[in-house]
């Protein structure tokens, strides 16, 4: 029996969606047992029907009717996902934390293109929540797939689990175990940043001085950034030993002293995917 | 009397609706496109290091994340007076390329091919990409292979197919290896063959769907394009307006944006509608996209490309005003962009590691243009002397289609309310 299937896109960007379709032709695999019920980026149906059996939600709570949605969708879904980093610990929308709803209104109409400044839209459409939330805030979440986005394999690996009655099982390890870089166990004395000279490529690029957050942050990338030669900024969100992914960073990053508090803009650099879910998870007046 | 209100849209990335309100006989009076959704990224990227920024920015869409990575580091390049080496051009190049083949194989075969291949008519619960893999499952290999083929590219030279890392200021973090590089070639060939079928296919679907290509979304509008040399660029250079007859073509580069483009806040829509200053608002609004660079430039790039935009022009007319024609001007460029891939994949420069140059940040105001697989994509910042953003403003693809979207729906429901 094929299993109901929803998926939304919340106040995400739609990546978690495409991270589904990259499966490419294992698609083609996975799709014959799920009976898609309601899906608007791919399908038509405009009413979330009873009766589903596992909803993914990818992307937080922004506003009112994101937040009516995933009411509607807790009421009618035996498993709720939180899929991805967006709805599950408020993602890159989540620096809109950073600043009240009204400095951001105000802001995205008064920009320097904008020829009748400081008219703010209003009419038939969902005023902002004060700041974004995780789903998890809102309802209660059966499961979390993390990442931005969650690959193709995470994602595959959780629905084939769910179709065989089994919880998804996430990676406990950090990003440093599956980064090939070769570490020494010394803290840097200055920190660089990403433009400043050329890494070396076979080096711990934290220990060369690139604050990279792979050690506060959950596997399963692969370690694609380092890989890549760019530091870990942490998408994948914290381990589940971890309270909160930025306060952790902040202590190994303290380990270097003064060094560390050089480093510029740290609130959006430790919390860059999931200020939503900080302890401190907004600008506080 | 009575109002209509469609929503969700669907098949499309983001959160939008239409409202048609009818009068006493039943005919759509007032027909609005309502965006839903804001996030607000060009308030919260002031006070990111300008360099972070490109991290960021990609989380405005999960389609052309990768346009977003590459107009934002040409912003900061630009803002900081970086010239990066020629090599780390063209792999910034690939990685856009290989995401304008990604994107355009999901646009036509898993959003909009439902409509054509199942028909307006179908059951909605089989309309979608699960309909078509049944209905037509070759095409629908030919299509998982195309996203594939440019995905690999994306992940080789970005660092990750979905939201890539690698652009920073100066150039690029990570070369292409020999061995990457001929693992992607090898397929080269083969993706313009299925592009081509992509063309051909659509002729076919167009001589079934003439009529409502004809009359649905019928409208005349300025078009904005990017031009090299006169010619289609996807990747650089200069900005393009044609006028709604085709006779007139004002070109003009990215810094000089905000002299030509304005945007108006419109009460009922979280997207401004953008237009064309030197004619004013609201008759000034214009579209992007296939249609619209095929329209302004005077020839594609490559030859197969050229080949069907002239055949395009003889079915549409010049310059081509059909909404539903944009297919098929997306067809055209998904050949040209595996076109493009091929002839950068064989440019020896590809392997480079030439690909950093050395940088100081700097107070300093920088415009990044790419053509994104929906449009013309603007990112501009301005940095203090700590090269920390203080000011951005971001006028996206889909932005400056939202008022010419509106008028063709306006123009669809008055045909359809007939």
């Amino acid at each position: 029996m094929a299993v109901k299937v929803g998926m939304i896109q919340l106040c995400g960007c739609s990546g978690c969606h495409i991270s589904l379709l990259d499966l490419h032709d294992k698609l083609l695999e996975v799709l014959p047992n799920l009976e898609i019920v309601y899906a608007p980026i791919i399908a038509d149906p405009k009413e979330i029907p009873e009766g589903i059996d596992v909803f993914l939600v990818e992307g937080g709570i922004r506003n009112e009717h994101d937040e009516h949605l995933i009411h509607e969708i807790r009421e009618k879904s035996k498993i709720v996902i939180a899929w991805g980093t967006c709805a599950a610990y408020g993602g890159i929308p989540g620096l809109g934390n950073l600043y009240t709803k009204e400095e951001l209104l105000n802001y995205v109409y008064s920009t320097d293109s904008t020829d009748n400044k400081g008219e703010i839209p209003s009419e038939e459409i969902p005023p902002l929540e004060e700041y974004v939330k995780p789903i998890s805030a809102v309802v209660k979440v059966d499961y979390v797939i993390p990442g931005c986005p969650p690959t193709p394999e995470m994602i595959a690996d959780a629905i084939v689990a769910l179709l065989n009655g089994e919880e998804p099982k996430l990676p406990t390890k950090i990003v440093c175990d599956e980064c090939p870089r070769k570490k020494e166990n010394v803290f840097p004395e200055k920190f660089k940043r990403t433009y400043e000279g050329r890494p070396d490529p076979e080096k711990c690029l934290f220990e060369q001085g690139y604050p990279c957050l792979g050690f506060a942050t959950r596997a399963g990338c692969g370690a694609r950034c380092p890989r890549a030669g760019v530091p870990c900024r942490g998408c994948f969100g914290k381990t589940d030993k971890s309270l909160d992914l930025g306060a952790n960073a902040a202590n190994v990053l303290a380990n270097s002293g003064e060094a560390a508090l050089e480093i510029p803009d740290k609130v959006a650099l430790l919390n860059r995917f999931t200020l939503p879910d900080a302890l401190i998870n907004r600008k506080v007046k | 009397m009575g109002k209509i209100v469609i929503e969700p849209l669907s098949r499309l990335e983001g959160h939008g609706k239409v409202t048609i309100t009818l009068d006493e006989n039943g005919r759509p009076k007032d027909v609005k496109l309502h965006i839903t959704a804001l996030r607000g990224f060009e308030q919260f990227v002031v006070g990111r290091p300008a360099e972070e920024v490109p991290r960021i920015v990609p989380r405005i869409c999960g389609i052309c994340q990768t346009a977003h990575h590459l107009a934002s580091v040409k912003a900061v390049d630009a803002a900081w007076g970086v010239e990066i080496p020629e090599p780390a051009k063209k792999l910034r190049e690939l990685m856009h390329i290989g995401n304008m083949i990604h994107s355009h194989a999901l646009h036509f075969y898993f959003l909009a091919a439902p409509d054509f291949v199942l028909g307006p008519d179908a059951d909605p619960a089989i309309r979608n990409i699960v309909g078509v893999i049944d209905k037509a499952p070759e095409v629908a290999k030919q299509a998982i292979a195309l996203r594939k083929y440019g995905q690999k590219i994306v992940e080789a030279v970005g660092g990750k197919a979905i939201h890539p890392v690698t652009g920073i200021p100066g150039g690029q973090a990570k070369r292409l290896t020999e061995e990457e590089r001929d693992e992607i070639l090898k397929d080269a060939d083969q993706m313009i063959e299925y592009a081509k079928n992509g063309v051909e296919l659509i002729k076919q679907l167009n001589d079934q769907y003439m009529d409502k290509i004809k009359t649905l979304g019928v409208i005349d509008t300025y078009y904005l394009g990017l031009v090299k040399d006169g010619k289609h660029n996807f990747y650089d250079d200069t900005l393009r307006f044609l006028s709604p007859d085709g006779k007139e073509k004002v070109d003009f580069k990215p810094s000089e944006y905000l002299d030509y483009i304005g945007e108006h806040v419109v009460p009922y829509n979280y997207v401004k509608h953008p237009y064309y200053k030197k004619v004013g608002y609201p008759d000034g609004i214009y579209r992007v996209g296939p249609l619209a660079m095929l329209n302004v430039c005077d020839a594609m790039e490559t030859p197969l490309a050229e080949e069907y935009r002239k055949e395009f022009f003889d079915i549409f007319g010049f310059p081509a005003n059909q909404s539903l024609a944009y297919n098929h001007a997306r067809l055209i460029e998904l050949v040209a962009a595996c076109e493009k891939a091929k002839m950068l994949l064989e440019d020896n420069d590809i392997t480079s590691d030439d690909i950093k140059a050395d940088v100081e940040p700097k107070a300093g105001n920088g415009v990044g243009v790419v053509y994104a697989p929906r449009g013309v994509l603007i990112h501009n910042y301005e940095t203090d002397e700590n090269g920390i953003v203080v000011k951005a403003n971001m006028i996206v693809a889909t932005t400056h289609n939202v008022p010419t979207m509106e008028k063709a729906i306006q123009q669809a429901a008055q045909e359809i309310f007939k």
